[in-house]
């Protein structure tokens, strides 16, 4: 972080200037402090590309809900870098895929926990973590233990999608070019947004279907509708907490299956399905689990996920280990990493030298490991109240 | 793992003193209980476990088998009612548990208690029948405060006995 700058003397508040002139003048200065030239008031700022290597941490802060925080951490350093200050119930920031945009959906109260709702998306500038405009949007934001399919941007950067539950369930959408709402889709019976594409999306049912939407330049919806089932949502749920792969979304089930959801044309459909474990593995009740439980290096062909041994509805359970497969080798399992401590959500960095880093909900503490050979590199301590998701790139 | 076990049993003291491990564990991934406006009554969604079945300020009291936030007889309130000052959510859903000195199973409504910030004390979370958001009516990761007048802001969960569960 070298690079950061810091503003000139002369932008020294005049008042602050005068303090320190008239403190000169009281005290008797040698010839060593008067070549002594105080220190200017300093805001830092990040360089204008950030490390692949940067992570941000969400905090819903459970016990202060009208105190959301995000965290910007640097994970080969270890050091903090900034944080936002994002209001009520908070579920997540998201990156434009530029990485010029930080996008905030939030939600105040006039009287801090009463009053008037107000819900806004805040964007935020990348290098100064300063607000820098805000987009009013209908206060019918979900609120739901944070997960990152609470909103996500189509994949030009254009529209942002915020799932909505008031308990209607519908989508905002936000045009982040012209910094507008554009209006509000239904998903009856249907949740949380999986952006597919530019101008796609679909949102996951309970009936097993998911519900399918492609966006005209406006950001209106051009096309829905219901897609065949996916999986059987009775006899093995699938989790929210699904990551991406290209055109498809990996979601895995409470009991560890795999069911790859594609997206080709309009046509959206599951993939063959695999599992996590071995029949002997589910015999000893090793399931997925966590808040954020799957993270992806898509490049390298690795998933990894928190696994832990548990009976039934332990689907949110802390992982006791990540386990990784291969997705070039049909899911083979290369390997298993113990953890010394329970992790409830984990993300990996794209880059070549990966970083994989994890949370748990429990404990204000940042881990981050060599996502390669699994070594724990170093752990960040007090990094928020209650870290709820990761955000890397 | 022996410093796995420490990590979760110091989260245990440190967080919810009376809360069983076990709860505190379910805690850490959910948090909200509410109920579906046209609730399907989900029979046979799981029992208490052991503890402590009589004390309403245990996460294991056997009619927060699907409990999930701050147990409302730590806030003020009693495991029926909400604290003093906050707005009972009309919004709800319901699970079924099963009262180990009758051996049946009651159908319970959960719902939230709001307009306060939250009460922090006592979280409780059981995720027996929890299922994802796709599926609101079991799902107790919402905030169901958004059915109340004061909107959002959550404080703590009562339980209410609706009548005893049929098969």
């Amino acid at each position: 972080m070298s690079s950061r700058s810091v503003p000139s003397p002369t932008e020294l508040p005049i008042a602050v200037a005068g303090l320190l002139a008239a403190l000169a003048g009281a005290v008797p200065i040698g010839s060593a402090g008067a070549q002594l030239k105080p220190e200017p008031l300093a805001v830092t700022t990040l360089p204008a590309r950030g490390s692949p290597h940067w992570v941000w941490v969400n905090d819903i802060v459970f016990h202060h809900m009208a105190d959301g925080k995000a965290f910007l951490l640097d994970g080969d350093s270890g050091t903090m870098l900034g944080m936002l200050s994002t209001g009520f119930g908070y579920t997540g920031l998201q990156v434009s895929p530029d990485g010029s945009v930080i996008a905030s959906p939030e939600t105040y109260f006039s009287r801090g926990t009463r009053g008037t709702r107000t819900d806004v998306v805040t964007l935020y500038d990348p290098r100064t973590l300063a607000p820098t405009g805000e987009i009013p949007i209908p206060p019918k934001r979900a609120g739901h233990i944070p997960m990152r399919a609470n909103s996500g941007i189509t994949d030009d950067g254009r529209f942002l999608l915020i799932y909505n539950f008031t308990p209607a369930q519908s989508v905002s959408v936000v045009d982040l070019k012209s910094r507008t709402f554009v209006g509000e889709i239904d998903i009856p019976g249907c949740a949380l947004v999986y952006p597919t594409g530019p101008r796609r999306f679909f949102s996951i049912c309970g009936d097993g279907t998911a519900f399918a939407v492609r966006l005209d330049d406006t950001g209106k919806p051009a096309s829905r509708g219901r897609t065949a089932r996916l999986f059987d949502p009775v006899k093995d749920p699938v989790t929210e907490k699904a990551v991406r792969d290209g055109a498809t979304w990996l979601f895995v089930s409470f009991s560890g299956d795999v069911v790859p959801v594609e997206t080709a044309g309009d046509v959206t459909k599951a993939g063959a399905r695999w599992s996590l474990t071995t029949p002997a593995e589910r015999q000893q009740n090793w399931k997925p689990g966590g808040i954020q439980h799957l993270a992806i290096h898509p490049k390298r062909r690795r998933l990894y996920s928190l696994m832990h041994q548990g009976g039934p509805d332990t689907h949110k359970d802390p992982g006791s280990e990540i386990w990784v497969h291969d997705l070039a080798a049909g899911g083979r399992r290369v390997q298993r990493i113990p953890l010394t401590k329970p992790l409830t959500s984990i993300s990996v960095t794209s880059d070549a030298k990966p970083l994989l880093f994890g949370i748990f909900i429990g404990a204000p503490e940042l881990q981050v490991f060599d996502a390669v050979s699994g070594s724990l590199l170093r752990t960040v301590s007090e990094v928020g109240f209650t870290p709820s998701t990761l955000v890397t790139r | 793992m022996a410093r796995y076990d420490d990590m979760v049993e110091g989260f245990t003291r440190r967080l919810a003193k009376t809360v069983s491990r076990r709860s505190v564990l379910r805690a850490l991934g959910g948090f909200l209980v509410g109920a579906a406006a046209v609730p399907v009554l989900p029979v046979k969604r799981g029992h208490a476990a052991g503890g402590a079945p009589d004390d309403e300020t245990s996460c294991d009291y056997w009619r927060y088998c699907a409990m999930d936030g701050f147990i409302c007889a730590c806030c003020g309130g009693t495991a029926r009612a909400c604290p003093p000052g906050t707005e009972a959510a009309p919004i709800t859903w319901v699970g079924t548990c099963r009262n180990a000195s009758d051996g049946r199973d009651y159908i319970v409504s959960y719902n939230d208690c709001c307009g306060k910030s939250s009460c922090g004390r006592c979280l409780c979370n059981r995720n027996e029948g929890d299922r994802p958001l796709y599926l609101p009516a079991n799902a107790n990761d919402y905030n169901w405060c958004v059915g109340s007048k004061s909107g959002a802001p959550y404080h703590c969960t009562i339980s209410r006995i609706m009548g005893v569960a049929t098969k």
